[in-house]
């Protein structure tokens, strides 16, 4: 029985695997190259967790715009660099689930360039028409789309929304006209000025519209209802699979010792636990779940395939 | 009455310490900052944007602001003093200011600048006083069609920004259309002109255009003509005030600069270079003193002054009423109110009246505090010009590549602002005029994408530009306008003919 015990104690110790501590991996100030200008939802989660680094673990860091090119001309500068720690990047889909599949060439591998570090957490986007449309289900929204057609603005050509449109093209059997605009600021005021019928965007950013009334909700395309919109059905439980998810994370270039991942990924959950973060990051409309390196590079090779036939039917029909 | 209340709330607000101080620092920061070609507002905002994390969301606005509409007060100095634009949008001051240094009456231009600029600047606040709700509202009415309407409206009016021939005008306008394309194409994502260059996908940067036409140019052109050794501009100290005549002078066109400006500068999306353009173009019309445009008239100095400082205030009207940006700045300023969770939108005026009104009242603050500091420093800033050219030369061409270099953290917009200085070289050689370039650059692509946005909505329908209500009234202003410039051509036209058959007799 002793034995047993003591084996058994042995193996348990054993099976443990090693703790990376959360605290400052290099000594260097730390860059966090963004791909989009400074002002967006990406330099802002970006600036949030520069300030926490510091504050909390003393670990030195700066934010690094390099906006252009869909997000490439950051992740290629991010992937000639080296792995000492002291350049990340704060991922989305623009370089690494897009581009991939919207260029034809590319000047970085998004897989293999590329160390994938932790997940931060996304927002969703959902399909927005005018109350006074009298379009109040998504049943209506294709009885419209199939009589007299809609309009919808996305922000750009290829961009999140575009491809969301695109899926819905696909999925429910109908032909919407797409409308790009720079961005959504601009689709959403077009859509108050009454010309623009139908938008996409990330829900988040519109609680104040929708509560106003002045644009209605038709579905959201993420797995489960928000917490913060549970009046707003899912596409998914409306009987079509469409989920399409504005993801952010962090990565670094290729080659990074696997201790280093482990505690940069361990800082930024411990980060990501605060109240005041957590606050924050639900203002953008983003709630964080916690991913290994691997789950996250799983995740991230995971929607270069998924997206990749929307993208490809988006970039055709335009 | 309701609005001087929340004015007067708004002023206390304004009037706290630290408010004051952070203004005070902004302004300052941004008088700076606009001096120094290459280095415009926006590089400056993205760097103080951290600091005014640990600020108050009014404190941190205020300072955003000042330095924001600082800059347009700095930026006209290096326009006037060396032909060099401080802010792509000070690139029209160039026209008449730099004129004017020649003849020694830089300190008169300077004083005018400050003057056109603070009346711009205080026209700007009482318009965001008075009208921002009502102009909110009526930029929600505007669609693509009237943004159209508005801007071949513009196009047509500063058609009269070229001095000498009009065809050169004319080609150089098509020119920057056609540069203005280079880059994604928004309504279908198709690459153009990019000629498999990943950096042009968005296309060529205004301040590049700005810096690179105006700036590089003119240093090529400056030191290929002082190369000999060439004197430097004459200054005379003693004239710095202007006479009452030229008081007099500046008075109209700073009333019409304000209001074109303030109106333009509502519009999201438009900006303050068009606004100074299109001012500068309707007061060449409607000037009496128009023969003196281009070669020192003070109302060309004033004109498009008191324009980008009045569009530089009411651009604040689109970001924080309805949350559209109306510039990158813009977008900048929206970012850091939302890490506040402030999300600007038409509740802001209600929610947070007094951001709003500390932020107006502030604009007061602001520009009666730089029309303090810089009328004293004229005498440093003409001083400047005795730096020998030697040493100020370099110095702007690496403060211009600094500048461009900031924009996108990229090498290659420095190269291709060099490219453009030497295209600009090319252009004062063969006498084109960069002006209009700019106007069709900054005008032609926003006018293809409203129309094509137009017809996608309309689903084809050309005729939904002359049903809707406001398109229609300024398309049919457009063409009033046109009529009369061909009815003054063809009857000045006559006019020659009559009078050399009078001379033949």
């Amino acid at each position: 029985m002793k034995h047993i015990l003591a084996i058994g104690t042995a193996t348990l110790l054993l099976a443990t695997p090693v703790q990376a501590e959360p605290g400052k991996w290099t000594d260097e100030p730390v860059r966090i190259v963004v791909t989009f200008p400074p002002g967006g939802t990406s330099d802002l989660i970006a600036r949030v967790l520069a300030q926490y680094f510091e504050s909390e673990y003393g670990q030195k860091a700066v934010v690094d715009n390099r906006p252009g090119a869909g997000g490439t001309v950051a992740a290629d500068f991010v992937a000639e660099q080296g792995p000492d720690g002291t350049t990340l990047i704060l991922g989305n889909n623009a370089p690494f689930t897009i581009a991939p599949t919207q260029f034809e060439e590319l000047p970085y591998d998004p897989m293999g360039d590329f160390t994938h570090i932790a997940y931060l957490g996304a927002s969703t986007p959902a399909l927005f028409v005018q109350p006074s449309s009298g379009i109040t289900s998504i049943e209506d929204y294709i009885a419209r789309a199939n009589g007299d057609g809609i309009t919808y603005g996305s922000s750009g050509v290829g961009s999140i929304t575009h491809i969301l449109g695109q899926a819905v093209d696909v999925a429910l059997e109908i032909e919407q006209i797409h409308v790009p605009y720079q961005g959504s600021a601009p689709a959403i005021q077009d859509f108050r000025a009454g010309v623009l019928e139908a938008y996409y965007d990330m829900v988040a950013l519109n609680g104040d519209l929708i509560t106003e009334g002045e644009t209605q909700p038709i579905a959201l395309a993420a797995p489960e209802r928000s917490p913060l919109f549970p009046d707003i059905p899912t596409f998914r439980e409306l009987g079509h699979d469409i989920v399409i998810e504005n993801w952010t994370g962090v990565s670094a270039p290729a080659g990074m010792d696997p201790e280093m991942v482990k505690t940069i990924n361990d800082t930024i959950g411990a980060i990501m636990q605060m109240e005041p973060v957590i606050e924050q990051l639900a203002k953008f409309g983003i709630a964080h779940t916690p991913m290994t390196s691997e789950e996250f590079t799983a995740f991230v090779e995971g929607t270069i395939t998924t997206w990749a036939p929307l993208i490809r039917a988006a970039k055709v029909n335009g | 009455m309701e609005t001087l209340t929340s004015f007067g709330n708004g002023l206390l607000v304004a009037l706290e310490p630290a408010n004051l101080l952070y203004c005070f620092v902004g302004v300052f920061l941004g008088t700076f900052i606009g001096v120094l070609p290459g280095i415009g507002s926006m590089a400056a905002i993205s760097m103080i944007l951290p600091l005014t994390f640990y600020l108050e969301p009014t404190s941190a606005l205020v300072m955003i602001a000042g330095v924001y509409y600082g800059a347009e007060y700095g930026g006209s100095i290096a326009s006037i003093l060396m032909n060099i634009p401080g802010t792509p949008s000070s690139s029209i001051t160039c026209i008449d200011g730099y004129p004017m240094a020649r003849e020694g009456r830089a300190g008169i231009a300077l004083f005018t600048s400050a003057i056109a600029s603070f009346g711009g600047g205080i026209a700007g606040m009482i318009v965001m006083a008075l009208l921002a709700p009502a102009l909110a509202g009526l930029a929600l009415n505007f669609g693509p069609t009237e943004y159209f309407a508005v801007i071949l409206l513009g196009l047509v009016a500063a058609s009269a920004v070229s001095n000498g021939n009009p065809i050169k005008g004319i080609a150089m306008v098509v020119a920057g259309l056609m540069l203005g394309t280079v880059g994604v194409d928004i309504t279908t994502g198709a690459e153009r002109f990019t000629m498999g260059i990943p950096e042009l996908r968005d296309g060529v940067h205004l301040v590049i255009i700005a810096m690179g036409l105006f700036g590089v140019g003119e240093l090529i052109v400056s030191i290929r003509a002082n190369a000999s050794g060439a004197h430097q501009n004459e200054i005379d100290y003693a004239k710095f005030y202007p006479t009452k005549a030229e008081w007099k002078s500046m008075f109209a066109p700073i009333l019409r600069g304000s209001g074109i400006g303030s109106f333009i500068g509502a519009l999201p999306g438009t900006g303050q270079t068009v606004a100074s353009a299109v001012a500068y173009a309707v007061e060449k019309k409607v000037s009496p003193n128009r023969a003196r445009f281009g070669k020192g008239a003070i109302e060309g100095v004033a004109v498009p002054e008191a324009a980008n400082n009045s569009a530089t205030q009411t651009a604040f009207i689109p970001t924080l009423t309805l949350g559209v940006p109306g510039s990158a700045s813009m977008a900048l300023v929206i970012g850091a109110l939302m890490m506040y969770g402030i999300v600007p939108g038409p509740r802001l005026l209600v929610d947070h009246s007094d951001l709003f009104w500390g932020l107006v009242a502030s604009f007061l603050i602001g520009n009666v505090l730089l029309l303090i500091l810089n009328i004293p420093l004229i005498g440093l800033w003409v001083r400047l010009l005795k730096i020998p050219y030697r040493y100020m030369y370099p110095t702007i061409i690496v403060l211009i590549c600094v500048g461009v270099y900031s924009l996108n953290n990229n090498v290659f917009d420095v190269w291709l602002t060099l490219v453009f200085g030497w295209v600009g070289y090319l252009m004062r050689l063969f006498r084109f005029e960069p002006a209009p370039f700019l106007l069709g650059f900054v005008l032609g692509p926003m006018m293809e994408e409203q129309l094509r946005r137009a017809m996608l909505l309309s689903r084809g329908d050309a005729t939904v530009f002359l049903t809707r209500p406001i398109s229609g009234t300024l398309i049919a202003i457009t063409a009033l306008l046109l009529a009369y410039a061909v009815y003054s051509a063809v009857k000045q036209r006559r006019a020659r003919l009559n009078a050399s058959a009078i001379t033949e007799q």
